[in-house]
This record gives structure tokens, C-alpha cells and sequence, in this order.
């Protein structure tokens, strides 16, 4: 069972609003999620994905349109959005630079010990928190938190969002100049977290082989609107508007194009290197002389 | 008005596009003439004169092209010092006039062991005045000059109008660089803050006001956003520096300018307007 979480209906932002400077940088976005979700929000540079989830707990209200979220409506002003910002994480582009405390260990407790729990419950809560993002609680709760790599300070941001315990994650731009095996370790992390915590995770990307590894639904934002949204292979299969917003397309999926242009005949809906594996053994066989 | 949104109340710092005269005018003609009508607003000393010096710089507002109440709300940070300020003025100045003029009311007040009294003099009330009028023209003054420069044009102004003293050994290009880099960052800073407090924000941290005095409190809860704040600060400057030094930018010594800009007729006229502007504040008998 089922139930919608977000919903997102014609949302206009403005930035700099009032004054000379002021920009559009959402106009009429959609955006629905429910409570088993694994999504992307893919979109250029500019194409308002930042914004749009920054609504998402009430850290920017909606101009125009409505944004509800939890039953609750983020139009009203009077709304105190500091009890939504506990269901819903959002964790930031670049998460690490927002670490403060030196040992790691405190660091992820700060939102715990603002929420007034227990010694006992932030000590539970950072416990697994660290264990969601592969961090052993007893070899990393005393690490000096500036002296971690960068794949690690991400994985320890990321912690520090968990231990809220939020039913809906949202990530900006989470592999983010990352190496591949941080990179690997995070989508590793992210996938359990949807599968075994049971929490709805929405991911915002311009990086489409993450958007393919990971997510199963897609929305797909250009100058701050909604202009396509399905399933990740639906999405992925309408090559040409991708191209056309200059988004391109998964690079296993670009390559099984490229060899059925060069005359094999292969599956070109292929999303991961596994699948195009098998689109390749099943399909170039019966064609061989 | 959103929670975290500080940029818009910031306008120190801004550029706004425009293609007024102002925003044409040479930087070296716009900081001269800057400086001039400086003078007449802070030295003129008449009800009169202040009042004619805080419609001209609203004048020079209106020339920019800038929308009057987008660079008003430039004081509006300031407001509760200008308040306090102008109240403190108002009802004390007048204990150590030094005129003698007329005095417009006074009040003794004894609380305990300690006593005091208000004065208003003539000459009191009319520096509380001035001193209110004299600051947004000041402010109003600043922001029409920084929101129709760019920082560059700026910086390479001031550096010209300080090459006339390298031979008194002022570093008039490391003065005007260390101004840019200062300047540049500002707006940057205040996006990292607002970056900041949402993320702080994100995880639970509550920006909430902890009662008036409770400084202790206020300080603890503002610890996630200054570490961070500081350790991206030093982050960028040892960023920028290596840029510069990678770019081999040794400092001012043996470098020339791509462009000499010549100052064209406009530029002589404004600073001519300038020039007599201030001089007729000063020398017209105003009445009061």
C-alpha cells in the first residue's frame, strides 16, 4: 500500500524577488512521489532541480502553485515547516563542506541532540545511521572528521541526515566529484536504504548513468517546467528529446545505439552494463555467419 | 519573504546592469565626482543645504535608473543602529552643547544614587537631524556608485587615481586589489551563508530566536554555520592564491593596462556638475 507523499503542482519560484535583480527560476514545475519511490529529478543547469526539492522541506515556499508534502500545505504561511524538515532529508550538493564537529561521531549526533532525544536514542540513532552508510560506529565515531576522505566526509554528511531518521531522502548531485569506488560505495548505500529502510529517495542528477544505475522513475526538468516524466526506461527510450534538451542518455545505452548504427542487431533499451551483456549475446548470435 | 533569503536584502555588493549615463560614465570621473558631492553632503551644516544634498543624491538615484526603493532597502540592515543612534542624539547631545544655543527642553531625571538629565538644545536637535539625513544620503550615495560599476572598473579607477602617489611609495594597485578580491567575495560569502543555514537546517538545527539576552545559547547555535564558514573562506583563498600565483601575478610592479581609456567630454561635464554642486552648497547663505 502505497501513498502519496509529494506532490508538486504548477510551482513558479522566484529569486531575488522585488528588486531589479530578480529571477524566474521555476516556472510550473510538477512533481509527485510516493511512499515506495526510488526517483530522479534530471535537468540542466539552470533547469530550477535545486530549487524545485529545496520546497520539499519548507526551505523555500512556493510562490505560485501548490507544494504539499506529508499532507501538509506549503503555501500557508503560517505552516511551521521545522517538524517537516524531520521526515523529509535533504541533503545538500557537496554535503561534506557542512561537517563542523571535529570527531565524526558528534557531528551526526547535532540533529538528535536538537531533536532533545536521550543519550541512549542519539547514541542508537548514530549508531545506525553510520551502519546505512557503511561506517563502522566503533572504528569511525572518534575519527577526527577533517582528516577523512572525501568519499568518507560525504558518507558522514549523509549520516548525519539519516540519524533524523526521515521517511523521504532527498539528494542533490549525490556522486558529485566523487572517485568510482566512492561513487559505487554511495549508489550501494542510497539502493539499501530504499530497499531496506523502506525509505522513499529522490535523487537530483545530471549524471544520466546514475540515473540509470539507480532510479526507477524519472522527471525531467528543462527552463524550470516539468517536460517528461515515466518510468527510467520509458524516459530513456525518447533518445531524441533527450538530445534535443542536451541531456543525452545512459553511455551503455549510447553504445548498444552506436553498434545497432553500425549494423548489430541489438536491444538499444539496455540501462546497465549487464543488461547490454545480454542484449549483445542474445542478439548479435543468430545474425553471425 | 522567505526564511533564508539574505541576498535580496543585501545590496552592498551588487551590480545592477544598466546603460544610464552613470552606469557610461568612466570610473576615474564617477569616483571624483563621488568623493565631491561626498564632501557637500557630510560638511554642509543648514537645514537647507542637507536637504538640497539628499534630493540631489536622489537625483543621481533617479539618473541610474535603479528602482528608488530597491536601493532604500539598502538601509534597512542599518535601521535599528540609525534608530538607537538618532535616539541617543536626540536626548543627550544637548548636555554638552558647546554653542550655548537656545535650549528646547530639559528634563533631570535622578534614578538612585545616579543623575542624569535630557537636554535638547537648537544646536542639538538640529546635529540629530543632520546626522539622520547625512546617513541615507551617505548610503544612497554609496549604493548608486557601487550598484552601476562593476568591481573591475572600479578597482582599475581606483588604481589609477592612486598612481600619481607610487612615488610616496602607496601600493595604489595592491590597495585597489585587495579591495576587489574584498568586494567580489562578499556576495559569495552571503550565498555560502544561506547554503549553509538550509543545510544546518536540513538536519535539524533551529535558527529559532533563544530570548534576548541568552548570548551563550545564541552563540552555541551558531558554531555549525561560522566552522564551516571559515574553513570554505580559507579554502578559497588558498584556491585564488594559487590561480594568481599559477597565472605568475607578482603584484603591480611592470604591469600596464590593456586598454587607456581616455576621459571623454561626458566624464569632464559630470565632474564639472560635481564640482559646482558642492561649491554652491557651501556658498549660498541658507537661511536656517
Amino acid at each position: 500500500m502505497t501513498e502519496l507523499i509529494v506532490e508538486v503542482r504548477d510551482l513558479w519560484h522566484w529569486y531575488l524577488r522585488g528588486t531589479p535583480l530578480e529571477t524566474v527560476a521555476v516556472q510550473g514545475a510538477e512533481l509527485e512521489l510516493r511512499s515506495d519511490d526510488l526517483a530522479a529529478i534530471v535537468g540542466h543547469t539552470g533547469s530550477g532541480k535545486s530549487t524545485v526539492v529545496q520546497h520539499l522541506n519548507g526551505l523555500l515556499r512556493p510562490h505560485r502553485g501548490t507544494v504539499r508534502v506529508f499532507g501538509q500545505d506549503l503555501g500557508d504561511p503560517r505552516l511551521d515547516a521545522r517538524p517537516l524538515r524531520r521526515m523529509v532529508g535533504l541533503v545538500f550538493q557537496q554535503p561534506e563542506q557542512q561537517l563542523f564537529d571535529p570527531t565524526v561521531g558528534d557531528d551526526i549526533a547535532f540533529g538528535p541532540r536538537q531533536l532533545r532525544c536521550t543519550p541512549e536514542e542519539v547514541r542508537r540513532r548514530v549508531r545506525t545511521a553510520m551502519e546505512r552508510v557503511g561506517l563502522g560506529f566503533d572504528a569511525y565515531k572518534d575519527r577526527y572528521t577533517f582528516g577523512l576522505s572525501g568519499g568518507e566526509m560525504r558518507r558522514v554528511a549523509l549520516a548525519g541526515v539519516l540519524a533524523l531518521e526521515p521517511r523521504l531522502l532527498v539528494l542533490d548531485e549525490p556522486t558529485a566529484g566523487l572517485d568510482p569506488r566512492g561513487r559505487a560505495q554511495l549508489l550501494d548505500s542510497i539502493r539499501a536504504l530504499h530497499a531496506q529502510a523502506g525509505m522513499a529517495v529522490v535523487i537530483v542528477s545530471h549524471d544520466m548513468d546514475v540515473v540509470a544505475e539507480l532510479a526507477r522513475s524519472v522527471w525531467v526538468l528543462a527552463g524550470g517546467r516539468t517536460v517528461m516524466h515515466g518510468s527510467v526506461r520509458e524516459i530513456f527510450a525518447r533518445v531524441d528529446e533527450l538530445r534535443e534538451l542536451r541531456l543525452g542518455i545512459p553511455q551503455v545505452s549510447e553504445l548498444a545505439h552506436e553498434l545497432r548504427r553500425a549494423g548489430h542487431r541489438v536491444r538499444t533499451d539496455v540501462l546497465t552494463a549487464g543488461e547490454l551483456a545480454e542484449a549483445l549475446y542474445s542478439g548479435t548470435s543468430p545474425s553471425s555467419p | 519573504m522567505d526564511e533564508f533569503d539574505f541576498a535580496r536584502g543585501v545590496t552592498v555588493g551588487q551590480y545592477v546592469p544598466g546603460n544610464s549615463i552613470l552606469h557610461r560614465l568612466d570610473p576615474r570621473a564617477k569616483l571624483g565626482g563621488f568623493v565631491i558631492v561626498l564632501a557637500a553632503v557630510i560638511t554642509t551644516s543648514s537645514y537647507f543645504g542637507n536637504a538640497v544634498a539628499l534630493l540631489a543624491v536622489i537625483g543621481l538615484v533617479v539618473l541610474s535608473g535603479i528602482p528608488l526603493g530597491y536601493v532604500l532597502s539598502g538601509v534597512r540592515p542599518i535601521l535599528p543602529i540609525l534608530v538607537v543612534f538618532t535616539l541617543f542624539n536626540f536626548l543627550f547631545l544637548g548636555n554638552y552643547d558647546p554653542t550655548g544655543s537656545r535650549v528646547l527642553w530639559r528634563q533631570e531625571l535622578g534614578i538612585g544614587p545616579y543623575e542624569f538629565a535630557f537636554t535638547v538644545t537648537e544646536n542639538s536637535l538640529k546635529q540629530t537631524l543632520q546626522g539622520v539625513v547625512r546617513i541615507i544620503a551617505l548610503i544612497l550615495l554609496t549604493s548608486t556608485l557601487t550598484l552601476t560599476t562593476t568591481i573591475t572598473s572600479l578597482a582599475k579607477g581606483i588604481e589609477s587615481l592612486l598612481a600619481p602617489f607610487r612615488r610616496v611609495k602607496v601600493p595604489g594597485h595592491e590597495i585597489a586589489m585587495v579591495f576587489a578580491i574584498a568586494y567580489r567575495f562578499v556576495p559569495t560569502v552571503a550565498d555560502e551563508l544561506e547554503r549553509l543555514m538550509k543545510a544546518q537546517a536540513s538536519r535539524g538545527a533551529d535558527f529559532g530566536r533563544p530570548g534576548r539576552f541568552q548570548f551563550a545559547k545564541r552563540a552555541r547555535q551558531l558554531v555549525p554555520i561560522t566552522v564551516p564558514l571559515f574553513v570554505g573562506a580559507f579554502r578559497r583563498a588558498e584556491r585564488l592564491i594559487m590561480a594568481m600565483e599559477s597565472r605568475c601575478y607578482v603584484g603591480g610592479a611592470g604591469r600596464t593596462p590593456i586598454s587607456l581609456p581616455r576621459l571623454v567630454p561626458r566624464d569632464w561635464i559630470s565632474l564639472a556638475a560635481a564640482l559646482g554642486f558642492t561649491l554652491a552648497v557651501w556658498n549660498v547663505p541658507w537661511p536656517l
